[in-house]
């Protein structure tokens, strides 16, 4: 993501620099004035992402799976808070990408019927991930109701 | 391809009784493998037809631009030939069977296709005929079945005698039910008896307690069509259409045919003419058109909904509509979690609504899921009443601070266009877009008045929208989860989204800025069970969930 940030960076001053540098008739004089002004905004919402983002995410971020229900709250501004009931669940879904790998974590997802009922659990710890899983799919095999 | 090899269902009843069921031996009784059946031997003059639809006007085209070179001519009367050679070669080998478990459906000279379909796995058997099909007393049978991993399997029998589609369907879903173990029993009866005597009996029989008409389309609702922006576009849609298919046959003819030059001189003559009075014309054509638009939207509204009809049968609910193509659709009672009410400004404003079903396993087939059309709002409630579950309750307003978030959203792009417009010097556009602005005002405020929730004990319904408001009711065991989500606006004016998912129709219904506390125990007096242990205290309606998750 860091690295993606940094390249769109560079090609928003690219894109500033050839507005401002060029010399075509054109271009309206506001455009000229604030084009730096573009990079300037990306650039400090690149750092808050960044630098600011993740954290605040992991302050925020809660997940809690009782016996009939899966809970999880998450977002950093805007926030989502999520009750699924285990018997409606249809599927869960262990995944670890290559860098989920390297920090040993895993994500979650538990999908129902619908797909505004699924929910998804990111960076839990890896052997916690695959325990869950199996208990997951041991309940709701158990409580299964299929009046979806 | 005498009649002789088209067996009647009734002759060949063989009696034979399939072993090793799992249901319990009575409840399969009278229930046998069907002997095999072919397609009506019409089908071999529809299929080539209906396939040649979408060629003869190329064919006719080549023919004559080919000023009737006998090659030309040749390899049309081949590819004509050919066509009907595989209609009867289709007719020939296409076999279908009812089994006791499974409908087996076979085709295919060289590459032999058999595709099964589990009885039990069925979700719906719909019946359509178009214009050809009905001069001829034949529909299509489409049978929707689940397949494994949610997906969807179809086996469309193309096409059969009207009689036998009615009795198919009769079929199909009887066993269906019986293999599921919830048959009611009568209804098997009817298609099932011996004779013909019998059968009628039967079907008299089962069908007085067991089917009723809910609702025919009146005259006077085709006029509805003039309420719909849909409908009132159609002539533009027409032409546009017509347009591109003009231009695609002059790009298919090309310059150098007789054809494309004599195109060629008409349009030399167009030019002559001048263009000024052909601007007059095309501007005499738009303004016809604008004028012909409430008739254009009546006749196509009534070709698509011609004698709508909504009923009984058995078990579920059977929609019938069309002029020229009939479709037919049945929507079993027990997938139906629930209905939708949609109106736009325009049917608010004549007191008319339209009614839709929330249905499982349907997916977005929003034309499918059509249980009435537009109509007077007192009615399509006393139709709702008979067929389904009425929402008893009323609906809780959402906050005041939500109708300031409605206007802001309404207004606020169209204000900042107009400053970013007046900004850079701009002035016509700017006032243009001020004006709109000014005009979304009544719009947020419209939008904030149809904002609601509430539950009647049996059902949770949601409303929202303005250009196309929308109320859902569904039931409340169908609520398969809750999401709340907030920006962070909203957590400054006490607001969340809650999302109330549903196994069915759109997947989910959300009650938009709703008071975040009041969503909270709204929530849980819909499903205690499943809020309940998130709470931080059971009781106040300040106890979010957010309490929790500190």
């Amino acid at each position: 993501m860091a690295l993606g940030a940094v390249v769109l960076a560079a090609v928003l001053c690219a894109a500033a620099w050839g507005v401002t540098a060029g010399d075509w008739g054109w271009r309206p004089e506001p455009v000229r004035r604030f084009a730096w002004w573009v990079p300037a905004v990306y650039g400090i919402y690149a750092v808050v992402r960044i630098g600011v983002a993740p954290s605040w995410r992991y302050r925020v971020h809660r997940w809690e799976v009782t016996a009939d229900v899966i809970y999880t709250r998450v977002g950093w501004v805007s926030r989502q808070w999520q009750l699924v009931p285990v018997s409606r669940v249809q599927t869960v879904d262990h995944k670890q990408g290559w860098l989920e790998r390297l920090f040993r974590v895993a994500t979650l997802k538990v999908q129902t019927a619908s797909h505004a009922g699924s929910s998804t659990i990111e960076g839990l710890d890896a052997e916690e991930a695959r325990r869950i899983s199996e208990e997951l799919a041991v309940r709701a095999a158990e409580l299964r109701d299929d009046a979806t | 391809m005498s009649d002789g090899e088209h067996p009647e269902p009734s002759e060949a009843e063989t009696g034979r009784r399939a072993s090793g069921q799992p249901v319990p031996p009575e409840a399969m009784a009278g229930i046998w493998p069907e002997p095999e059946h072919r397609l009506s031997p019409l089908t071999m003059v529809t299929a080539p037809l209906s396939y040649l639809r979408n060629f003869i006007l190329p064919i006719g085209v080549a023919v004559v631009a080919g000023s009737f070179n006998p090659w030309v001519l040749g390899s049309a009367a081949v590819a004509i030939t050919g066509m009907l050679v595989t209609g009867f070669i289709t007719w020939r080998t296409f076999r279908y069977q009812v089994g006791t478990e499974r409908l087996e459906i076979r085709k295919g000279l060289v590459n032999r296709s058999r595709r099964s379909i589990p009885l039990e796995r069925i979700r719906g058997v719909d019946v359509t005929s178009h214009l050809l099909h009905r001069m001829l007393g034949l529909a299509v049978v489409n049978v929707e079945a689940a397949a494994g991993g949610g997906e969807k399997e179809e086996g469309k029998l193309d096409a059969v005698t009207a009689a036998e589609a009615e009795r198919l369907r009769r079929v199909l879903l009887h066993r269906r039910a019986v293999l599921r173990g919830d048959a009611s029993d009568t209804a098997a009866e009817a298609v099932l008896a011996p004779t013909d005597e019998a059968r009628e009996t039967a079907k008299m029989r089962a069908e007085a307690p067991d089917s009723a008409v809910y609702f025919t389309m009146p005259r006077s609702w085709y006029l509805y069509a003039v309420l719909s922006l849909g409908y009132l576009l159609t002539p533009f849609v027409a032409l546009a259409t017509l347009l591109g298919f003009t231009a695609q046959i002059i790009g298919d003819i090309g310059p150098r045919t007789e054809v494309g030059d004599a195109l060629y001189t008409v349009y030399l003559w167009l030019e002559g003419i001048g263009r000024s009075a052909l601007a007059m014309a095309a501007g005499a054509v738009l303004a016809v058109l604008v004028l012909l638009m409430p008739l254009f939207a009546v006749v196509s509204y009534t070709i698509a909904y011609w004698a709508f009809t909504l009923r009984r049968s058995g078990e579920s609910l059977v929609a019938e509509r069309g002029l020229f193509t009939r479709q037919s659709v049945t929507l079993e009672h027990r997938r139906i979690r629930g209905h939708e009410l949609l109106d736009n400004p325009l049917e608010r404003l004549c007191g008319a609504v339209r009614l839709r079903a929330i249905v499982t396993g349907l997916g977005e087939s929003a034309t499918r899921t059509v249980l009435l059309p537009a109509g007077p709002r007192t009615r399509v409630m006393g139709v709702v009443e008979q067929a389904l579950t009425p929402f008893g309750g009323s609906l809780i307003r959402h906050p005041r601070a939500a109708l300031a978030r409605r206007l802001i959203r309404a207004v606020s792009p169209f204000f900042a266009a107009a400053v970013a417009a007046a900004a850079f010097g701009l002035y016509w556009p700017a006032a243009l877009l001020a004006i709109v602005a000014l005009a979304a005002v009544p719009l947020g405020v419209d939008r904030y008045r149809a904002l609601g929730h509430g539950y009647d004990g049996r059902q949770v319904s949601v409303r929202s929208g303005s250009l196309r408001r929308e109320q859902a009711v569904v039931q409340d065991a169908a609520v398969i989860g809750w999401t709340w989500s907030q920006t962070l606006l909203q957590r400054r004016a006490g607001l969340a989204d809650l999302k109330l998912a549903v196994g069915a129709g759109d997947g989910g219904y959300t009650a938009i800025d709703a008071g975040f506390g009041e969503s909270v125990s709204f929530a849980e007096s819909v499903t205690p069970d499943m809020v309940r242990p998130f709470l931080l205290r059971p009781g106040p309606a300040e106890e979010s969930v957010e309490a929790r998750g500190r």
